[in-house]
């Protein structure tokens, strides 16, 4: 990574508070993470930790009936997401995002064709003619896997199955030709069978286009396969985030072991069968002072009550790795910078 | 598609049927006699009892009712609806001249009531809960609940006695229809303009809206492309309900603007104990509340693209 190349999408101290009819959340809570040309970052954590609030949010993208409160910057192409105009942000997300949703299914618009929304998109962001925007997206539909493509694209979703409709989405995503793709959970609503093309499709695509891609997930096989950084969210915060060699295969925090351990085929030799990570994850809308991990970590000491622990940067070579656990690094005399 | 719209239309006979057999039978169970009524008519006051049974006989009023259901239904069928008790002309006539009035109050009134209702909720829905919604959605609650001879009494009283800019009454031109337009149209609108609203507010909370916004537009580009769309179905099926319930409304409307409509000959033949006009207009209100709902249920399955492609996927 030199140090001339800006990432193209970068969150710094992000806080988002959501207010819903009768409680308020801290969904994210002073997450920073980015993207470099070329790079896939996944995201991993459990269910609720903020994985889509945090990458999705500063875009506008959460569903209607909650309201937002979003601090921090959340920087893309030189400019600032956070507290931008709605009609520049909603621009921004046409041109420099592609966003592929968990279950095609219900994403895709059942009163619309498919073919014709792509077309519309790389007229509209690409500058094409109508003739040719249409010839753009039948050769997305092919590139994307979608068999028979001049067919496909006069059809409605219904007449399509999850797995083609995800690849649809996945051309949907590309038709504006973004810089940055956020795939939140591709996989998780399809067949397993389908699972792996999907993933391959997407890093596929990301070699081609040289395209920052932000996965989200839960599978940590799909992180080892197609990531090459790996950020571990808990309950709104970074927990750990390095290279996926080195999170993967040396996890610091309690709760990537923890995570990581409940994976039943990961690293196999080591772990006879798979542990779940005892209680819950916290209920995020009374604000604990320190570690959110505390309630559920063997390795809990009193500070970790009192202060929120810092990401500290361990010593090694290359991208580097960060933790949010003084106690362990303390413990196993980790070295850090 | 082409045999569901065969059954569709086989039981919408079915039901138009059934429903006019069971108007005819209320309406002979309804007090009065069609003889005595005759007799009346031709001979004073003074007509005896021996009169009111031969006319009767004749008219094969005795007949068991199954038998005279039939034979009604097959001469309704030819056209001929016998003649009414009150006009003593051939009802087949007076729809002729009366069905075209009712056609343009429906047609204007439900006009109105489509383009309103979209234009009210689509605002709404893009105001989202600031002052227009609210505003909106106070309009859609009084003229849900406002009946509607008042409210064309309010408006003659504005606008024809007050302002003195529309007639009160009568046919004399497009002026004259803007009234009785504006007063059976307000009920649909409002009942409609909150389906569009509800309906558009659900759409938005959808993935698929979602997805809309990630495409990079604005909401309300989200609001017309993306969600419109999505509550046709809903809104053609309400709006189906509330055109028929339009033909009752014609009954107050057209007679408060006399209007000479079918809505206005229903009543005068409940007035005039006139069996045979009111069985006739009931019956062609049947017809009217079935074919609606026919022609309803084929434009959704056209619009739906689940159902128009359902073979071909
Ligand atoms: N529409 C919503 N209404 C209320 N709370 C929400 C909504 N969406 C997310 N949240 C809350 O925000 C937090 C983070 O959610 P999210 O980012 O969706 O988690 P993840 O994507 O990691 O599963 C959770 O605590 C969740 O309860
Ligand atoms: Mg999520």
């Amino acid at each position: 990574m030199t140090s001339q190349v800006e990432p193209l999408y970068a969150i710094n101290d992000l806080v988002i508070d959501l207010y819903a009819a009768t409680v308020s959340v801290r969904a994210v809570d002073g997450v920073s993470l980015h993207v470099m040309p070329g790079e896939t970052v996944a995201i991993v954590g459990e269910s609720g930790s903020g994985k889509t609030v945090s990458t999705l949010g500063p875009l506008g993208l959460l569903p209607e009936g909650v309201t937002v409160d979003v601090r921090g910057t959340a920087k893309a192409g030189g400019k600032d997401l956070v507290g931008m105009a709605s009609a520049r942000l909603s621009q921004m997300r046409g041109a420099y995002f592609g966003v592929i949703f968990q279950d095609p299914i219900s994403a895709l618009n059942p009163m619309l064709k498919v073919g014709p929304q792509l077309a519309e998109q790389a007229r509209r962001f690409c500058g094409l003619s109508h003739e040719a925007a249409r010839k753009e997206a039948v050769s997305l539909l092919a590139r994307s896997g979608i068999p028979d493509p001049e067919d496909r694209y006069n059809r409605y979703p219904h007449e399509m199955s999850g797995g083609m409709l995800q690849r649809a989405m996945i051309a949907l995503a590309l038709a504006a030709r973004p810089k940055v793709l956020i795939a939140d959970e591709p996989t998780t609503a399809l067949d397993a069978t389908v699972q792996a093309q999907i993933l391959e499709l997407i890093r596929q695509i990301q070699r081609d286009n040289d395209i920052g891609v932000i996965l989200i997930t839960h599978d940590i096989g799909a992180v080892a396969s197609v990531a090459d950084r790996v950020v571990v969210l808990y309950a709104g915060q970074v927990a750990e985030e390095g290279s996926v060699l080195d999170v993967l295969t040396s996890p610091v925090h309690p709760y990537t072991r923890g995570l990581l351990a409940s994976v039943p085929d990961f690293r196999a030799e080591d772990r006879v069968e798979a542990h779940e990570i005892p209680g819950l994850p916290p209920n995020q809308i009374k604000l604990e002072p320190g570690c959110r991990f505390a309630e559920r970590c063997e390795h809990v000491e009193p500070q970790c009550r009192v202060e929120r622990p810092p990401l500290r940067t361990i010593a090694a070579p290359g991208t580097p790795h960060r933790v949010a656990c003084p106690v362990v690094i303390r413990r196993e005399g980790i070295a850090v910078q | 598609m082409k045999s569901v719209l065969i059954k569709r239309f086989l039981l919408a006979c079915f039901l138009i049927v059934a429903a006019s057999a069971l108007t005819f039978a209320l309406v002979a169970a309804a007090p009065g006699n069609v003889a005595a009524l005759i007799a009346e008519r031709a001979a004073g006051p003074g007509a005896d009892a021996e009169m009111i049974r031969k006319i009767g006989d004749e008219l094969g009023l005795y007949d068991p009712l199954p038998l005279r259901y039939a034979r009604w239904l097959a001469s309704a069928a030819t056209g001929d609806l016998g003649v009414s008790l009150r006009t003593g002309k051939p009802v087949a006539e007076e729809f002729a001249a009366r069905i075209p009035m009712t056609a343009a109050l429906l047609g204007g009134g439900g006009l109105i009531a489509f383009l309103l209702s979209l234009t009210l909720g689509i605002a709404g829905a893009a105001s989202n809960g600031r002052l227009a919604d609210r505003v909106i959605h106070g309009f859609s609650l009084v003229g849900a609940s406002t009946p509607n001879f008042f409210v064309a009494a309010l408006l003659v009283i504005v606008f024809s006695v007050t302002l003195g800019w529309l007639p009160t009454f009568g046919t004399s031109g497009f002026q004259s229809w803007l009234l009785p337009w504006a007063t059976i149209a307000l009920f649909p609108a409002s009942v409609l303009s909150r389906v569009v609203r509800v309906n558009l507010q659900e759409a938005m909370s959808r993935p698929f809206a979602t997805t809309g916004f990630a495409k990079g537009y604005t909401r309300s580009s989200v609001l017309l492309r993306e969600a419109l769309p999505n509550i046709a179905i809903p809104y053609l099926t309400t709006f189906g309900a509330q055109f028929t319930l339009m033909i009752i409304g014609s009954i107050v409307v057209e007679t408060v603007f006399a209007l000479r409509g079918v809505g206005a000959f229903f009543i005068d033949a409940i007035r005039f104990r006139d069996f045979v006009g009111m069985q006739s207009t009931l019956l062609l209100f049947i017809i009217f509340f079935v074919m609606t709902n026919l022609l309803v249920d084929i434009i959704c399955m056209l619009v739906d693209p689940r159902i128009r492609r359902a073979r071909s996927a």
